[in-house]
């Protein structure tokens, strides 16, 4: 049967589908992550979380012609969980790689990562449940590539701005900052009173600008 | 100097015919970090490929997607985490998608293949950027480089999100376009369509948040920011003290 929906993960464990079960790949994750074996996981291969789940596919996969596709985009189409794809990318597989990766990144929209042997895919796959252990856990701070939220300062970056006006310095911005607070009031401002905060000459090189 | 007269280029063309109207900024830096990129991008794809100072970014291929070129090398060493994050978190204030290219490491002649060894670290760090949302792309060469570029500029194009003002003003546009940049979170591409939609900075600032995410091919929150500082008050008791001395 083909089943791509999402099933219930238990916090810090590994769904893994039954045909994964006495393989090399498995035998390397046991001990380092909590994996359960699971009948009909489908078109699956490993449910890191409720929403992130993985799919391997072997050199032979590539080797043995478009087949995998099928799967993939019978997964895409029938999933919302994020799918990321392990592929195994070596000097056989290695001419295949450019066209699974336009059909999976590029077309399919999913995650595609290339590992050398089932040993890597493993050390790959540990690595991937810590990250989602961590996102579950709320503690997303401990991710370097999320962006937090923080609120700059406005006025440096503002200073910078009115800076740019030809023939407007330092002293010349700040003074025109302080007469008209903000860079929609300065653009409005007529040329008198441009005139009679930093001069005449000056004042005809902004409202110009 | 491109042919075209910077007036409506891009604009006229029909969505569809592809190549000459595909446009990809590029770094500076480029130039000498990936000259072969570049080179393959007008030669072989027949791109417009605009350098300039980006600063930001390695590659903007559309009005919302930066692409930055990595090495696996860098990946590979923890001493550029702090750096590579600080870049990517930056990014992702700018730009509504990102995207990673990792490229093999040249062998330079002479030297042996270095084997690649695969450490926890490097397996970290992707498994970090999947997380954090990023799009990887992995790529054995600069040419392989160069074709990705313009996949992604073409997948772009087709949900019509492709840059498509002149990307060289002249003269008094010049001062414009470096008055835009100086506006924080805001990409050189918004930067460029401010200068191409706009008339002048003063109406700029008086548009309002609609007006400014049409003309700059802004999204709303990114709009709403834009808007946000325009209107900003100036508060001198705010600016960072003490005042850098200027010129000692």
């Amino acid at each position: 049967p083909v089943t791509a929906g999402s099933i219930v993960v238990p916090f810090g464990h590994v769904i893994g589908n039954e045909k994964w079960r006495g393989s090399e790949l498995a035998q390397r994750l046991q001990g380092k992550v909590k994996l359960i074996f699971e009948d009909g996981l489908g078109l699956v291969d490993f449910h890191l979380s409720n929403r992130t789940c993985i799919l391997l596919i072997s050199e032979a996969d590539l080797v043995a012609g478009d087949e995998f596709k099928r799967r993939l985009v019978r997964f895409r189409n029938a999933s919302s969980l994020r799918g990321i794809v392990i592929v195994e990318k070596t000097q056989i597989s290695d001419q295949y790689y450019p066209g699974v990766q336009k059909l999976v990144v590029l077309e399919l929209g999913m995650v595609l990562l290339p590992v050398a042997n089932q040993g890597e895919a493993s050390q790959l796959i540990i690595q991937l449940v810590s990250v989602c252990v961590r996102e579950q856990s709320r503690d997303r701070s401990s991710n370097p590539f999320v962006r937090r939220q923080r609120a700059e300062r406005a006025e440096p970056a503002l200073l910078q701005a009115v800076q740019r006006i030809p023939g407007v310095g330092r002293s010349k911005a700040l003074l025109l900052l302080q007469r008209f607070c903000s860079l929609q009031r300065l653009c409005n401002a007529a040329i008198h009173e441009l005139e009679q905060a930093v001069g005449q000459t000056a004042a005809q090189q902004i409202y110009t600008f | 100097v491109p042919e075209h007269s910077p007036s409506l280029a891009g604009i006229s063309r029909v969505p569809g015919e592809h190549s000459p109207s595909l446009c990809i900024l590029a770094d500076s830096r480029e130039i000498c970090s990936g000259p072969e990129v570049l080179s393959c991008l007008r030669a072989v794809h027949r791109l417009r490929v605009q350098v300039c100072s980006l600063g930001t970014s390695d590659y903007i291929v559309s009005n919302r997607l930066a692409v930055d070129r990595l090495l696996q090398s860098e990946l590979q060493s923890p001493g550029n985490r702090s750096k590579l994050s600080q870049r990517l978190q930056r990014l992702q204030g700018i730009f509504e998608r990102i995207c990673v290219i990792v490229e093999t490491d040249r062998v330079r002649p002479g030297e042996t293949s270095r084997c690649f060894q695969r450490t926890q670290y490097y397996d970290g760090v992707l498994s970090a950027l999947v997380q954090a949302g990023v799009r990887i792309l992995f790529s054995s060469c600069q040419e392989e480089t160069a074709a990705l570029l313009k996949e992604l500029a073409l997948l772009e194009h087709r949900k019509d999100a492709a840059i498509q003002v002149p990307t060289e003003p002249e003269g008094h546009q010049r001062d414009i376009l470096s008055f835009y940049l100086s506006i924080p979170n805001l990409s050189y591409g918004a930067a460029l369509n401010l200068c191409h939609s706009f008339s002048s900075i003063t109406a700029v600032a008086n548009s309002s948040v609609p007006a400014l995410a049409a003309g700059a091919r802004l999204s709303r929150p990114q709009a709403e920011e834009l808007h946000r500082f325009l209107r900003h008050d100036f508060d001198l008791q705010l600016l960072p003290q003490p005042l850098p001395a200027k010129g000692k």
